[in-house]
């Protein structure tokens, strides 16, 4: 239910007021003058099967009406033609002065019966009422000679029946159109929304991971300002140490260069060749495209083991047939945090005597 | 006693020959520089004629490596130790394949060197960190198959620059790398194009049972 279109839904909505119209059109107004003039029929069983016909089509379209879908359309189009030949057997029955008067309680009825029928296929929907409409005027015509006041009474009553119907007709397609121009709007307004809940979203990630890059670097400076931090502090110098080399290598991520991975590397070693660090960088193998994720997973040990480095540094990176390898061999103060858990790269670390080994090995497909 | 060791320096820059002459000359034993040059002609003629070993910059003032001259050095039997500037790993893996001894590149140090000119001198190979990584990045099709420890070894070596270190973490001694980094290049010798170092590298390893006939 929640899932069909809105206009669908209008017309379910629609005709389940129709079909209660109708229900209770037949059996409150129609029923008693059926009854009433059972001897004026010529022959009374044909209104009566008509009668009975009538509320048997009411009936098959409740049936889809209470799972509020739409009349297929072989219901709708047969149910029509069945309810207009009704509508000519009770009318051909009717006593010659009895057209368009109590006795023909037909007519009102069967254009209701039209609406439920029809009402979301408005051009059959006008065919058919005017269909109706002329069939019951020719059967008048045809029955014999009327007076003026006979035909000026049918009159009335033909343009109130079809006055009324047809303003349902007219409800039915303003409020059709308003319900499509409200269904645009409002598809406009969660388009507009998802857009501003997409950009908000990107702009947070950048926010976080522009964080999470910046890693140590903001505390630190925070630290440095609040003066809660002594730069003469060995510590918050190998912090600053991490902060300026994370800062290099995330200034190099987004570098147009042939081989990523090697310029962020290089930047790492650049930083702490400033700082004094003898570092022999080495590279081997043909490059291979490295995701920007992986890269950050790759060279994170190596910023931080290059920036706890006191002297001296080996930094290696090796492309063979499926791996890359990230290496860093160096005099380290400790290999603390050196290490991290990553779910796209192992991460290895160990102390041999005064040197920490640390290898970071992503197998590429 | 054996005589000491000599060797010719082939380089475009005065002050890398004498740095060179000068590492050589400072080792133990020694290693006599007896000829110099910017041009390959001084291995030819002279003193440099009957050099052991050759010391081969591959960029002689111009953009071409001078491969054809290294091909023509080590078809006449010369033991050459390339020393380049750049670490090219396609050019190291071809001078390989040419025949030469040993790809040193300048950053490498004093060290290496005088290591890689003493082993030219005995016609063996001498595998530098670098051309270590050239060997274990190799993804050419004609490539030797390594064992799993051959090729950590080379990793490990590329890696830490240091022999001590990959035996440390590898739980071998200095001189089991050594031999696996020798059986690697024996069988590089086996691939590509003929030539005498190559073949003489070979046939020793089978002599020294490094390598047995069925492996070839």
């Amino acid at each position: 239910m929640a899932d069909l279109p809105p206009d669908v839904r209008l017309f379910a909505n629609t005709r389940i007021v129709l079909v209660g119209v109708t229900a209770v059109v037949q059996v409150g107004i129609c029923a008693s003058p059926l009854l009433l003039h059972q001897a004026d029929y010529r022959p009374a069983w044909a209104e009566n099967v008509a009668f009975g016909v009538l509320a048997l089509v009411t009936a098959v379209c409740a049936a889809w009406l209470v799972r509020r879908e739409p009349l297929p359309a072989v219901v709708a189009g047969g149910g029509a033609v069945v309810v207009l030949a009704a509508s000519a057997v009770a009318t051909a029955a009717l006593p010659a002065d009895g057209y368009f008067l109590d006795v023909h309680w037909s007519f009102g009825l069967v254009g209701w019966h039209l609406l439920v029928l029809l009402v979301d296929r408005i051009g059959p929907l006008v065919v058919a009422l005017g269909l109706h409409i002329a069939t019951s005027v020719t059967q008048f015509v045809l029955v014999g000679d009327h007076d003026r006041v006979e035909v000026g009474d049918a009159g009335v009553v033909v343009l109130s029946v079809l006055g009324f119907q047809s303003a349902i007709v007219v409800i039915t397609l303003v409020l059709r159109r308003q319900t499509r121009l409200a269904v645009r709007v409002a598809a406009d307004r969660d388009r507009t929304a998802t857009r501003a809940a997409l950009a908000e979203q990107w702009e947070r990630d950048r926010r976080l991971t522009f964080a999470g890059q910046l890693g140590a670097t903001l505390p630190l400076l925070v630290g440095l300002a609040d003066r809660t931090l002594d730069p003469r502090d060995e510590e918050t110098r190998r912090r600053c140490a991490l902060a300026g080399t994370q800062l290099r290598r995330l200034f190099a991520e987004n570098d147009d260069v042939p081989d990523p991975l090697v310029h962020e590397v290089r930047a790492c070693v650049d930083a702490a060749e400033r700082r004094g660090i003898e570092v022999s960088l080495a590279v081997s193998g043909t490059a291979v495209p490295v995701p920007t994720v992986v890269r950050r997973e790759l060279t994170g040990p190596l910023v931080v083991a290059l920036s706890q480095t006191l002297t001296r540094a080996r930094v290696s990176v090796l492309r063979t047939e499926n791996e890359v390898r990230v290496a860093v061999l160096a005099d380290t103060a400790s290999a603390e945090g050196i290490a991290r858990a990553s779910p796209l790269v192992r991460v290895e670390c160990g102390t041999y005597g005064t040197r920490t080994r640390t290898e970071a090995r992503w197998s590429h497909p | 006693m054996e005589s000491p060791l000599t060797a010719v320096v082939v380089d475009d820059h005065p002050a890398v020959r004498a740095g060179v002459a000068h590492w050589l000359g400072s080792g133990t034993p020694p290693i006599t520089v007896v000829a110099g040059g910017e041009d390959v002609r001084v291995a030819w003629i002279g003193e440099g004629a009957d050099a052991d070993v050759v010391i081969l910059d591959l960029h002689l003032g111009g953009p071409t490596p001078a491969l054809g001259d290294l091909r023509r050095l080590v078809e006449a039997g010369r033991r050459v130790v390339v020393y380049s500037m750049r670490a090219d790993d396609e050019t190291a893996l071809t001078c390989l394949e040419l025949g030469a001894l040993c790809y040193l590149t300048k950053a490498e140090g004093a060290d290496h060197l005088v290591e890689a000119t003493r082993a030219a001198g005995r016609g063996d190979p001498y595998t530098p960190p670098s051309l270590a990584g050239a060997l274990a990045g190799d993804r050419s099709d004609h490539r030797p198959a390594l064992s799993a420890r051959e090729t950590e070894v080379l990793v490990e070596w590329f890696q830490s620059e240091s022999k001590d270190f990959v035996a440390q973490r590898l739980g071998i001694t200095a001189s089991t790398v050594n031999s696996h980094l020798e059986r690697i290049r024996i069988k590089y010798a086996q691939i590509g194009r003929e030539a005498p170092t190559k073949a003489a590298l070979v046939a020793r390893a089978i002599q020294d049972g490094l390598i047995g006939v069925d492996d070839l």
